[in-house]
């Protein structure tokens, strides 16, 4: 037998699916997983930037308020509406009125300047301010045509000197009461108050960029974790300067993008909210009156770095229900393969001899029906050929006893011819009928070798039998015959009624001596031959007639078995397995105890006719 | 402008319509305060949003022209909707957070009151900060016909365009006195004096029968006592064309000195609590009976107090005289606004037109019971020819109202300077105020 080492095809194809199956499961549910986990990863930590952003919005709206209560306060003071008056201030007011608005309680202030309708500069002491400065400046220009409100712009420092760049906060300052010209009030802010409102956003230690646009979308401030940039940024060089690496060029170009998104964009209060833009996410935040915007730009990179642990994660867990899924289906398969493989492995190892080796299966499943139906296959088989072989067996007995018999007739007739001539000289009557009947029904039993014959030849045949039973026995039985058939052509299988009627003899009248009637009927009933021998002796025990009528629905190969000593019921064994092998379940013999004596019939389905075709 | 504390009332019949006219008053009066930058938004649904800013009476807690926005909302709902602040404030600091709102830029787009501050007033339309009302009156027919001639003339400026709301009817401006009969009974007195001569007379009766005969202060313009002084100065010829000339001159000849004069005689006719006080001090002491006179406008008839409605009675001033000047209400549109918003606010003062109007031939069509006392007088006083006086609020300059008045009323009084002393303080403000011009 092989060993067959490799896997079963149904375990393999089951495998197959299996991962197959799997696969496209994990394959979908990764895909859902990591969409829905980006997705929402993504949506938290734009919403914490967002959140900074709003923050940061909140502080500089805050500052905003702040400086243009500080603002309006100053134009409400009243030396400043003074100022504004005709007579304008004395000198002592004047140095008053300069030092006052470094005391109004607004952060920040890195420098100021206050003129009035008549050229009067107020700023601090040691300033040297003029009015021409002012105009020069053009910061006029900043104030439009704004009748007071409050203005913050970012631009080079042309009023104080110091030529940069910084944020200003200019109102014209006009009179309560009669229409003057106005005067100007403008502050310059220190970076300071950027760094307080970016303070905001990085107090988290977070990795945004921040920073802070004027309405015209200048960058007023920029702070970004890579502080080398930032500076750069902030100094206006960042684009020129060949010493910044590659890195630092892609962040200009997201410089650029921020500045344009937020230049076509309107409204006041958080107006991006973690707006996609190339190279990152944006969130900008504008405050109404000054313009000014914060935001904050969180890289890709950093959006990324968030994700790559859940992936990790996931990946992990991933490939353990993997190998548990692997692990399991190879299990499952195995415990359904494995008493296929046993059937498989029996049906295909069984040659025909070894009926020894059955299937044990305790799988609670169809294959145990399977492994049993397979072992009363086998059992089947084994019975089967059993019977073939005892029937080859007898198949040569009966050949060769065939051959005996086709040698002896010859002699048995001469010497039963010259034994009549004897008889015949010396006048022994008896002797001479006795051999009359003798070759009467040897004629029919050894000749013609043909199984089916004329009901004619058969009743010819038994009442031969009778005779030399008569002469055997004398005054033991009279026999009488009504055949209501054509008798010369109706045909039926041959010696059939002369074991029944030797077994009237020999049971039947077994105890008695004389008197005994043995009466043969054949007839023809709904195309069925019946073939009835009576005898009016002892009638058949009941246990014996009901075994022997069992017997016509017994399997042909088993009848054999219902006598197995042998010793009796050949006979009746012999009639009836030739009538079921020659016309089939239906054809079948039947005792039956009369009330005095027994009936035995023989049916024989297709009458009269049964054998016309034959012939 | 007169008007001092106007709300009150308490609803008495038909208090519709009039307490509307005297919270308009008020409101035009005395805005004050202000207060804070209030951000006016548009609102989400694209319903104009119309930012106003009107007042809460102290006293009685009654908002000024309550009844004009409802009215107004309800009627151009989802179209626009007066976004109003209601502030409790004097009409003087409502007035002087005008000024600073101004300044600061941070004014509704309604104000009123306006032509209570003549220099504050001349600045808007120079700086074009109030809109040009001329070509939507003249636009709009329907509205133009709500309009009494003589209150469209008298908010109309020498070039002739409208800066001012002409929404009021002339028939509510009107200033006369308010008298306690019960007190002016106890002196014996049943009828309200006819002349200047009868009016001593009856103060000096009520005095000496321990009743004070006036109720008067002397800040915010010294309103009630200037209504009594002008009125009585009118009384001669040469002192009823001083009435009417605007920014006058001088106030050094014989109408100043006779207003000084009569000044500093009717404060010897008030309360102790007097000096330095307001018009809401004034107030108190009429309708708690403490003082028998007090001078105001009509807009104060929903104002009296329950249960002085019977007892309170209202009388033109001596020689059947009423102060009157309708563009004192002052209703203007701040020009810094969105069109929609000035187009809205413009339907506001037509509703507003529209709804004084209504109500005074409501109240001319009443009679007997319908009518409380002093509105009976009043109707009768309006419909008996009375000679107008011009207000005086609305002619003089804003130094001599709001800061001489105030400051040299009670050294007048307390005859620290002689009457010609005082139009030398006068004609100082007209000098002060020429050189701010």
């Amino acid at each position: 037998m092989i060993k067959h080492k490799k896997r079963s095809g149904i375990q393999k194809r089951y495998l197959k699916y299996t991962i197959a199956l799997l696969g496209l499961a994990l394959l979908l549910s990764s895909l859902g997983v990591v969409l829905s986990v980006k997705r929402r990863l993504t949506q938290a930590v734009v919403d914490q930037y967002e959140f900074t952003t709003e923050k940061m919005g909140l502080a500089l709206e805050n500052l905003c308020r702040k400086s243009d209560e500080a603002t309006a306060e100053c134009i409400l003071y009243e030396d400043v509406q003074k100022s504004l008056q005709s007579q304008g201030l004395e000198e002592v007011n004047h140095i008053a009125l300069s030092k006052y608005f470094a005391y109004i309680g607004l952060e920040y202030v890195a420098d100021y300047c206050y003129a009035d309708n008549k050229g009067n500069v107020y700023s601090r002491s040691y300033s040297n301010v003029t009015y021409e400065d002012i105009e020069k400046s053009g910061f006029r220009e900043y104030l439009g045509l704004e009748y007071a409100k409050t203005q913050w712009f970012w631009t080079k420092d042309t009023l104080f000197g110091t030529g940069r760049d910084a944020l200003f906060i200019g109102r014209y300052v006009r009179s309560m009461d009669y229409a003057h010209e106005p005067g100007m009030l403008f502050f310059k802010m220190d970076k300071a108050l950027f760094e307080e409102i970016a303070d905001q956003g990085r107090e988290k230690n977070l990795k945004a960029a921040v920073g802070i646009l004027d309405e015209r979308g200048q960058f007023c401030f920029f702070s970004s974790p890579d502080e080398t940039f930032a500076e750069a940024v902030s100094r206006g060089t960042a684009p020129r300067d060949p010493s910044f690496s590659q890195r630092d060029f892609q962040e200009e170009e997201i410089h650029q993008e921020i500045t344009e998104k937020i230049a076509g964009t309107e409204g006041a209060g958080l107006f991006l909210a973690g707006e996609p833009v190339k190279g990152g996410v944006l969130s900008a935040w504008r405050e109404a009156d000054s313009g000014l915007v914060v935001f904050s730009f969180v890289p890709a990179r950093v959006l990324n770095q968030e994700l790559i642990p859940v992936f990790f994660v996931l990946g992990g867990i991933y490939l353990l229900v993997i190998g548990a899924a692997v692990i399991l289906s190879i299990y499952f398969s195995k415990r359904f393969t494995k008493p296929i493989q046993e059937i498989k492995e029996a049906m295909t190892e069984f040659d025909g001899t070894n009926f020894e080796r059955t299937i044990e299966l305790h799988t609670n499943t169809e294959l145990d029906e399977i492994g049993r139906s397979y072992n009363e296959m086998v059992s089947n088989i084994k019975q089967l050929l059993q019977e073939i072989k005892d029937q080859e067996r007898e198949l040569r007995t009966a050949e060769l006893n065939m051959l005996i018999s086709q040698i002896n007739p010859h002699f048995l007739y001469n010497t039963l011819d010259t034994i009549y001539m004897l008889a015949r000289i010396n006048r022994e009557e008896t002797t001479m009928r006795m051999i009359q009947a003798l070759s009467r029904y040897l004629r029919l039993s050894l000749s013609k070798g043909s199984e089916i014959v004329t009901v004619e030849d058969e009743l010819e045949n038994v009442k031969s039998y009778m005779e030399i039973q008569q002469i055997r026995n004398v005054d033991l039985f009279s026999y009488e015959i009504d055949c209501q058939v054509d008798a010369s052509r109706t045909r039926v299988l041959k010696l059939i009624l002369q074991p029944l009627v030797e077994n009237a003899v020999k049971y039947g009248f077994q105890d008695i001596f004389e008197g005994g009637q043995i009466r043969i009927s054949v007839r023809e009933e709904d195309q069925v031959l019946y073939l009835t021998v009576y005898n009016n002796g002892t009638p058949i025990e009941a246990e014996m007639e009901k075994k022997i009528n069992e017997m016509n629905g017994m399997a042909v190969s088993r009848l054999k078995t219902c006598f197995p000593d042998k010793k009796h019921g050949y006979g009746v064994v012999n009639i009836i397995t030739r009538l079921r092998l020659k016309y089939g379940d239906q054809a079948g013999l039947f005792f039956k105890a009369e009330e005095e004596g027994t009936s035995c019939t023989i049916r024989i389905p297709g009458g009269e006719r049964a054998e016309d075709d034959e012939e | 402008m007169t008007k001092n504390k106007q709300n009150a009332g308490k609803g008495r019949n038909g208090a519709g319509i009039g307490s509307m006219a005297a919270l308009l008053f008020l409101s035009a009066a005395m805005l004050t305060g202000c207060a804070g930058n209030p951000e006016y938004t548009e609102a989400d649904s694209g319903e104009v949003s119309i930012p106003v800013i009107l007042i809460v009476d102290s006293s009685t807690g009654i908002r000024n022209e309550e009844e004009l926005i409802n009215t107004f909302n309800e009627t151009y709902e989802g179209t626009w909707q007066a976004d109003v602040e209601w502030i409790m404030e004097t009409e003087e600091e409502y007035r002087q957070n005008l000024k600073r709102q101004n300044v600061t830029d941070t004014l509704p787009a309604v104000i009123t009151d306006l032509r209570m501050l003549p220099a504050f007033y001349d600045m808007m339309i120079q700086d074009e900060r109030i809109e040009d009302l001329t070509p939507l009156i003249y636009g709009d027919e329907e509205w133009k016909a709500m309009i009494e001639p003589s209150v469209l003339e008298s908010c109309s400026e020498e070039d002739g365009k409208i800066y001012l709301g002409p929404i009021s009817t002339a028939a509510f401006s009107c200033s006369g006195i308010f008298w306690n009969e019960e007190l002016f009974a106890q002196a014996g007195i049943w009828r309200f004096p006819e002349t200047w001569e009868e009016f001593w007379d009856c103060c000096e009766k009520l005095k000496s029968h321990g009743v004070t005969p006036l109720a008067l202060h002397t800040e915010g313009t010294a309103w009630a006592p200037m209504l009594l002084a002008t009125a009585e100065a009118a009384s001669t010829a040469e002192g009823e064309e001083f009435m009417k000339q605007l920014y006058p001159e001088t106030y050094q000849n014989e109408t100043g000195v006779r207003i000084a004069e009569t000044l500093k005689r009717l404060f010897s006719y008030t309360t102790e609590d007097a000096l330095y006080s307001d018009f809401d001090v004034s107030y108190e002491n009429f309708f708690s009976g403490k003082a028998a006179m007090i001078p105001n406008g009509y807009w104060m008839m929903d104002q009296i107090p329950e249960g002085w409605q019977e007892k309170t009675r209202f009388a033109p001033f001596p020689e059947n005289r009423l102060i009157s000047s309708p563009e004192t209400f002052g209703w203007a549109i701040v020009s810094s606004y969105s069109h929609e918003v000035k187009e809205g606010a413009a339907a506001l003062f037509k509703l507003r037109t529209r709804l004084d109007m209504e109500k005074r031939e409501a109240l001319f069509a009443r009679e007997g019971e319908a009518l409380i006392p002093a509105e009976r007088d009043y109707i009768q006083a309006y419909k008996n020819n009375p000679k107008l006086v011009p207000n005086y609020q609305v002619k003089w300059n804003s130094i001599l109202q709001e800061e001489t008045l105030a400051e040299a009323l009670p050294e007048l009084i307390a005859g620290k300077i002689s009457p010609e002393e005082f139009t030398e303080m006068e004609d100082e403000s007209i000098r002060r105020f020429l050189e701010e011009q």
